[in-house]
């Protein structure tokens, strides 16, 4: 099936060009190539299919002298700008302007000497001139007998998907640099502290608020990864805090899903783990050669005043360890807690202390 | 804290390298803690020189020294001479390829002083056993 409609014009048509059903150029080609090249209903289907496509497609016949384009959809004419008789007869590299990388331009000559499938992404021009980035699909086309006929190419414009992934890479540069940053901010603190504690001698007392200081430090780096969205992955940030108690992963567990909480109600949750923690190293589950702890988190609450809950279960201690633990507890947990309107409960089971902390959960930062 | 010597007569000289002076002052204190000699230095040339002219048990060695310097260069000396040392930084996966190809005993930033004197003077305590 033939049709013989006239080139392009604009006024015959409906205003949506992309939507039109029948593309006049595609119609064009199939009358200059025939029926052997499209049979049938695919003869229709390309046409239709040409036609309502918004992604620019185009063949080049590399039988002929410098492989000219021989046909060229709407979309195309309509993302380079050019007129039908601007494109058709003409090479390819008329989109190809001072910045094209010539590296890029070498693979697909590499390509289509190869006969190969290749995706690479150029900057092209549009006639006016201005430049965008062409997500460029090439490979061979064959016929019947397994002769090769055209090399098809379908172009797409990323210029808006390069930007946003450049604005991303700049985001994850800028958060990476902070973190940085920000770690050094807290080593220079540790100092600070230390060689304060030092000089005053009261080495035990800096090295106790440094410890605290390093862990909410540890807290809040876990905060930097997705800034943007001013809320901290619970769980991570429990990791952070605890990693230095146990450097060889086989003391602490986890347990817990993605929740996510703003920064205030985790900065008080990693300090109070701090304390668990180095109060299981003195006198618990970690101060022991086989002891181990296990930590779950979880929402917790009712939909209107939703919490975390956290239990802290230690394995492996013996009673006696237990009543120092008692006395060893200074209070500041429970004040913390407190503060941010949530509590702590202690039990102490026959292998160790169990805990739980609750701690009313804010899911958007303010 | 038990002492620690670079043989029964000489003490265990510890080069430090970083460009924050206050993170240096928290070491050059922890190094004396541990019962070693501290040797500090803010820049490259300053360790290069401290690393020449004596005898260095150990070394801590901050990656990133600012103005696009790393330590990489004390760092492949050291290890020439059978050194041992730690690399001490804030970022971990920036760190040069180069650098991170050197070998050395990875501590991130911020450790507290002692644990990082502690991690750089390991191979010591070994060697002595």
């Amino acid at each position: 099936m033939k049709r013989n409609i006239p080139s392009d014009n604009p006024s015959s048509g409906p205003v949506d060009q992309a939507h039109t059903v029948f593309d006049a150029s595609a119609a064009q080609f199939m009358a200059q190539h025939g029926e052997d090249t499209f049979t049938g209903a695919s003869g229709v289907l390309f046409e239709q299919a040409m036609a309502q496509t918004r992604m620019a497609i185009c063949l080049c016949d590399p039988n002929l002298e410098d492989m000219p384009i021989v046909f060229a959809n709407r979309a195309f004419r309509h993302l380079t700008g050019y007129d039908e008789q601007e494109i058709v007869g003409r090479n390819c590299r008329f989109l190809q302007g001072p910045k094209t990388d010539q590296t890029v331009l070498k693979r697909i000559r590499t390509a289509l000497a190869n006969e190969d499938v290749l995706v690479v992404e150029l900057l092209n021009y549009r006639k006016d001139g201005e430049p965008f980035w062409n997500a460029l699909h090439l490979g061979p086309i064959y016929n019947a007998e397994g002769k090769l006929i055209y090399f098809l190419g379908s172009q797409w414009d990323v210029s808006d998907v390069r930007a946003a992934r450049a604005d991303e890479r700049h985001a994850r540069e800028l958060a990476r640099e902070l973190s940085h940053r920000m770690k050094n901010m807290f080593a220079v603190i540790g100092g600070i502290v230390n060689f304060t504690g030092r000089v005053r001698g009261i080495e035990a007392e800096a090295r106790e608020i440094n410890d605290r200081i390093q862990a909410l430090g540890r807290a809040y780096e876990t905060t930097l990864d997705d800034s943007h969205r001013g809320t901290v992955e619970v769980g991570q940030a429990i990791r952070a805090v605890l990693a230095p108690y146990d450097p060889d992963g086989t003391r602490i567990r986890f347990e817990g899903n993605g929740l996510r909480s703003d920064f205030a109600s985790v900065s008080v949750l990693g300090l109070s783990l701090h304390e668990l923690a180095v109060n299981a190293i003195k006198h618990g589950a970690l101060g022991t050669d086989s002891g181990s702890v296990t930590i779950a988190w979880k929402r917790n609450g009712s939909t209107a005043s939703p919490a975390i809950r956290i239990d802290w279960i230690e394995h492996g201690v013996g009673p006696q360890a237990n009543a120092k633990q008692l006395v060893s507890n200074d209070g500041i947990v429970d004040r913390m807690l407190d503060m941010a309107r949530g509590g702590i409960v202690r039990e102490w089971h026959s292998d160790g202390l169990r805990a739980k902390l609750n701690i009313p959960l804010r899911e958007h930062a303010e | 804290m038990t002492e620690l010597r670079g043989s029964a007569s000489e003490p265990c000289r510890v080069l430090v390298l970083d460009d924050e002076p206050l993170i240096l002052l928290d070491l050059e204190f922890a190094v004396e803690d541990a019962g070693c000699t501290p040797l500090t230095a803010l820049d490259l040339v300053e360790a290069l020189a401290i690393v020449q002219n004596n005898a260095i048990s150990a070394a801590i060695l901050d990656v990133s020294l600012g103005r696009g310097q790393t330590c990489e260069q004390v760092a492949r000396t050291l290890a020439a001479m059978g050194v041992p040392y730690v690399l001490h930084t804030g970022d971990l996966d920036r760190m040069d390829e180069a650098v991170r190809n050197l070998g050395g005993t990875l501590v991130p930033k911020p450790t507290p002083a002692a644990v990082v004197v502690a991690r750089a003077l390991e191979p010591l305590a070994i060697r002595h056993v």
